[in-house]
């Protein structure tokens, strides 16, 4: 007889304890709970589930803002690739989407629960902030304020705390994972084009292996290898240019012969590329819990992580920030750092400093589990398209647009699907048989030389973390513990000097040119 | 006794199901048939192996997924016979009766945290990993390719796409045809008539019959009224909402529709009850087991039990003891017990034995696509869910896009068509 469990949400098995373990730990609102219990991550796409998670989470005490309906991800049945790959993407404009409207409550009658959609302000926001925020109320005073709640500032808090500087205190405006931490593949890769990224890169993968034991955590690491596909001779020029650098810097990549691509992953098509690069020790990742486990462990040393705050200003003298002003209240500190990704210029903007970062729509999804099939991510240059299978069996996958428009932006479009789905399974013809599940959008922070924003701008004391071009989960663990270091008063990595706003005051910069999706 | 004796409902063909031959009736669906062969348990669940097998019929609960003819995932509910199919048990070792992997319910017996599973050590974690890898996925990815989907898809103008043919949609596309316009009526299950065809007869049902006279107006007026035919998601730019939808008969493909008139009389869902083991097969949504008991004659077991206190619930009871079955009503049940099935239901202090569970509880209002297209939502206290907030003439907070029905809160089917009506009506003025 199976155990007396009462199922919430069939299709990925979460039961009403499981549900209410989480509300117990802190995952209030729906889109929290989604993420930490997989609930409607299935291929029903919580019709019934959204419905009874919601009803133990109102009996268990959740507001009605706790309880707004979880963003809809398109399609809402499943849909084969190969279905898809009918559709004609230059007759699909950009424009033509599904906006992330995050509801906003409406007052209205009855339960008090009622949610509106129809007025999304610009960026997807809306989520009632004001009826989600914590009841701990903000300090008056800090050390140190981190702005944003993303991997880059978590992992950064964690590290301070780790230094004994637990004066700390994070903000982030949604809940955790909502930026693009938790919206990205989780491809993890030392495959770079320059010493400094290829040895942040290393760094991080081994932090990334230690995770789970040292936060306590899974993050389902697995070293499947990373397969760059080059379908043209320039690509394989541009490889053979580019591996002489792996080596000297101790990877194990090499090019391999469309024969040797084809034997690590059977179903690609070998009249769709000349040769490949590849190297066995890059990795996936699942995104979501690197932030549970740094926050949770940072916050056990001390920090304070106040999710649903804004940050709607700055007070100054002189060449110092002194406070930081939010939606809650304001933090006198010694010390900002902006950790916001694509939401960085907008920050620094507050301050009165110009960022170059253009924040760009990179468009993503999940098909059905399927059992494993797939080792490497595989990356095909030139068209930006990628996909990997997650821990669950999925196949995950992204294709960046070069008609995208700079701008945050959430809404997920059809013409992505129609692209993604022509070109994968012109990559992998296989891969038509798979159902689409589900798809979503996160924004790359984009520079004007594809490496980071790091080191003070406009004040001595506004530190920046950001312009990492979509990249910035993979290097986190490694930058966060580089910053805490030069912040715990070590002596600054280059990358703090180097990578700092002021180069672009100068003439031609190198640019980093393995960027994908 | 598991299906009316009438010749109507007789087998015709045999399927194979996990390679032994089961009886079936060429076109019924695969979940009627395993169940008129007493087979209620389908499938295993995703993460602890617990038993599963239909329990809405309607294709939206997922709990009874099957492998067939070597695709995954297929809902069996959706999937019609046909001499040959085969039908095997997914995420099951060897078959979903005898499942060895059940153990993970039994050793997780208070739920397993995937999280902080196995990180006590390096060791324990690599090999946790590499073996939950292995267990995941439900299905192998086929080497062959699919074939070509054929023609490119184009887009299909229409003066009024109305999504849902139950009571609503069809009195909304009756009001719209009568008007003159060209309108798609899509309905993604193989029959019109929503809630209709389960014949419960309530007060002020319309007759199942008037769903064919609709699609013959409908028709009259260069439109289709089309059954099989989901709609899978609403992208707006700054025109009208554009819709996709799948034509699920095979060759399954993809259809594009812009309307400058949309009317989402989706209808609601079936929730399971909660209780322990309130996901045994043999439980099933009261409208699912009228519906197969009237289309198909299918009689689900011996002894039903039917949970629930409305008009629907006595309906439903009434026609499973008019076709031979011992039924017993109950307004809460508080525990199932059953191994590859339910045989038993806790009510007060006792347990009352039944193989059929009909629960005719609220349903939440199906609100993906009024939620895509960004209309506002409500919570509905009943099932929890949320209900699309729509003025009497089913208009939403966005232009052209009207509700009516069940995907506005619970209500009557009189009522939902005249909602439907009323929706159409005020529809033919909107462009």
């Amino acid at each position: 007889m199976p155990t007396g469990k009462t199922i919430l949400c069939a299709c990925e098995d979460v039961t009403r304890s499981e549900v209410q373990r989480a509300f117990q730990a802190g995952h209030r609102d729906l889109e929290s709970v989604k993420r930490y219990t997989g609930f409607g991550t299935g291929p029903c796409q919580g019709k019934s589930c959204l419905a009874l998670v919601a009803q133990e989470l109102v009996r268990l005490g959740a507001t009605p803002a706790e309880v707004a309906p979880f963003t809809i991800r398109p399609p809402s049945d499943p849909v084969a690739l190969s279905e898809l790959a009918a559709l004609e993407p230059s007759a699909l404009p950009l424009e033509l989407e599904i906006p992330e409207r995050r509801p906003t409550l409406l007052p209205g009658e009855g339960d008090g629960a009622e949610v509106g959609n129809s007025l999304p302000p610009p960026g997807g926001e809306g989520q009632a902030r004001g009826e989600l925020r914590p009841s701990a109320p903000l300090p008056a005073r800090a050390d140190v304020v981190i702005v944003g709640g993303g991997i880059m500032g978590l992992s950064l808090a964690y590290q301070l705390a780790r230094r004994g500087i637990t004066d700390v205190v994070v903000l982030e405006r949604r809940y955790l994972n909502a930026g693009a931490s938790g919206r990205n593949g989780g491809g993890v890769r030392t495959q770079w084009t320059t010493p400094t990224m290829i040895r942040l890169a290393r760094r991080s993968l081994t932090l990334c292996r230690r995770f789970a034991i040292e936060l306590g955590v899974n993050v389902w690491m697995r070293r499947g290898g990373y397969l760059f596909l080059a379908p043209g001779p320039e690509h394989v020029r541009w490889l053979e240019r580019t591996i002489p650098v792996h080596e000297a810097n101790g990877l194990r990549t090499r090019l391999v012969t469309r024969d040797e691509a084809c034997q690590l992953v059977p179903q690609l098509d070998p009249g769709q590329f000349l040769a490949a690069s590849w190297n066995p020790d890059d990795a996936v990742v699942f995104p979501w819990p690197f932030l549970w486990g740094y926050a949770a462990r940072a916050a056990a040393l001390g920090v304070r992580v106040a999710t649903f705050t804004g940050v709607t200003g700055f007070e100054r003298q002189g060449a110092r920030l002194t406070a930081v002003v939010t939606d809650r209240g304001r933090i006198a500190c010694q010390t900002v750092v902006n950790a916001t990704g694509a939401w960085s210029k907008q920050v620094a903007a507050l301050a009165g400093v110009a960022l170059p970062n253009r924040p760009t729509r990179h468009e993503i999804l999940v098909t059905e589990a399927m059992k494993p099939w797939l080792g490497p991510l595989v990356s095909v240059l030139g068209n930006g398209l990628y996909f990997s299978q997650s821990q669950r069996g999925e196949l995950v996958g992204g294709m960046g647009d070069p008609d995208e428009p700079e701008g945050i932006e959430l809404g997920t479009s059809l013409r992505f699907l129609a692209r993604f789905a022509r070109a994968i399974t012109a990559c992998a013809p296989a891969t038509g048989h798979l159902r689409v599940v589900r798809q979503w959008a996160g924004c790359y922070d984009v520079t004007p030389d594809n490496n980071p924003i790091l080191g003070a701008a406009g004040f001595d004391n506004f530190l920046q973390m950001s312009g990492f071009v979509g990249h910035g989960f993979m290097m986190a663990p490694a930058v966060g513990e580089l910053m805490a270091d030069w912040m715990a008063g070590g002596p600054p990595d280059e990358i703090f000097t180097r990578f700092t706003v002021d180069r672009f005051a100068g003439g031609a910069l190198p640019r980093e040119e393995f960027i994908i999706g | 006794m598991p299906r009316l004796p009438d010749p109507r409902f007789a087998p015709d063909c045999a399927i194979e199901v996990d390679g032994r031959p089961l009886p079936a009736r060429a076109g019924e669906s695969v979940a009627v048939a395993l169940l008129a062969a007493g087979e209620a348990l389908v499938a295993r669940s995703a993460k602890y192996h617990r038993p599963r097998g239909p329990f809405c019929l309607a294709g939206t609960c997922h709990a009874c997924l099957a492998r067939i003819d070597g695709v995954p995932n297929r809902r069996t509910c959706r999937v019609a016979c046909r001499p040959g199919l085969a039908v095997e048990s997914q995420n099951a070792l060897p078959s979903a009766r005898r499942d060895v992997l059940g153990a993970i319910d039994l050793v997780y017996a208070g739920g397993l945290d995937v999280h902080h599973l196995a990180t006590w050590s390096q060791p324990a974690n690599r090999g946790a990993i590499a073996f939950s890898r292995r267990l995941a996925g439900t299905g192998t990815l086929a080497s062959a390719p699919p074939p070509p989907v054929g023609l490119a898809v184009e887009e299909e103008p229409f003066d009024a796409l109305v999504v849902g043919g139950g009571p609503a949609g069809l009195a909304a596309a009756e009001a719209l045809a009568a008007a003159g316009l060209r309108l798609l009526l899509a309905e993604s299950d193989r029959a019109l008539g929503g809630r209709l065809r389960a014949a419960l007869a309530l007060p002020g049902d319309p007759p199942l019959g008037w769903a064919s006279d609709v699609a013959a107006g409908v028709t009259r007026a260069g439109g289709q009224a089309q059954t099989g035919l989901t709609a899978l998601g609403v992208w707006r730019d700054g025109a009208s909402p554009l819709v996709l939808l799948r034509v699920e008969e095979e060759p399954r493909r993809l259809r594009l529709v812009r309307a400058p008139r949309l009317v989402l009389a989706t209808g609601g869902v079936a929730l399971p009850p909660l209780f322990p083991r309130n996901d045994l097969p043999g439980i099933f949504a009261a409208r699912a087991v009228a519906r197969a008991l009237a289309e198909e004659g299918l009689v689900p077991g011996e002894r039903a039990l039917v949970l629930g206190d409305g008009a629907e619930a006595g309906a439903v009871a009434e026609r499973l003891a008019a076709a031979g079955m011992t039924v017993r009503r109950a307004e809460e049940v508080t525990e199932a017990r059953g191994r590859h099935r339910i045989s038993s239901a806790r009510i007060g202090g006792g347990h009352v034995r039944c193989d059929t569970l009909a629960f005719a509880g609220p349903r939440a209002p199906a609100s993906e696509l009024a939620r895509q297209v960004g209309a506002e939502v409500e919570r509905e206290p009943a099932s929890g869910g949320y209900r699309v907030r729509a003025a009497a003439d089913g208009a939403t907070a966005v232009r052209g896009v009207r509700a009516a029905g069940e995907v506005t809160g619970p209500m009557s089917a009189a009522d939902a068509a005249a909602a439907g009506r009323r929706a159409g009506e005020a529809a033919r003025a909107d462009r």
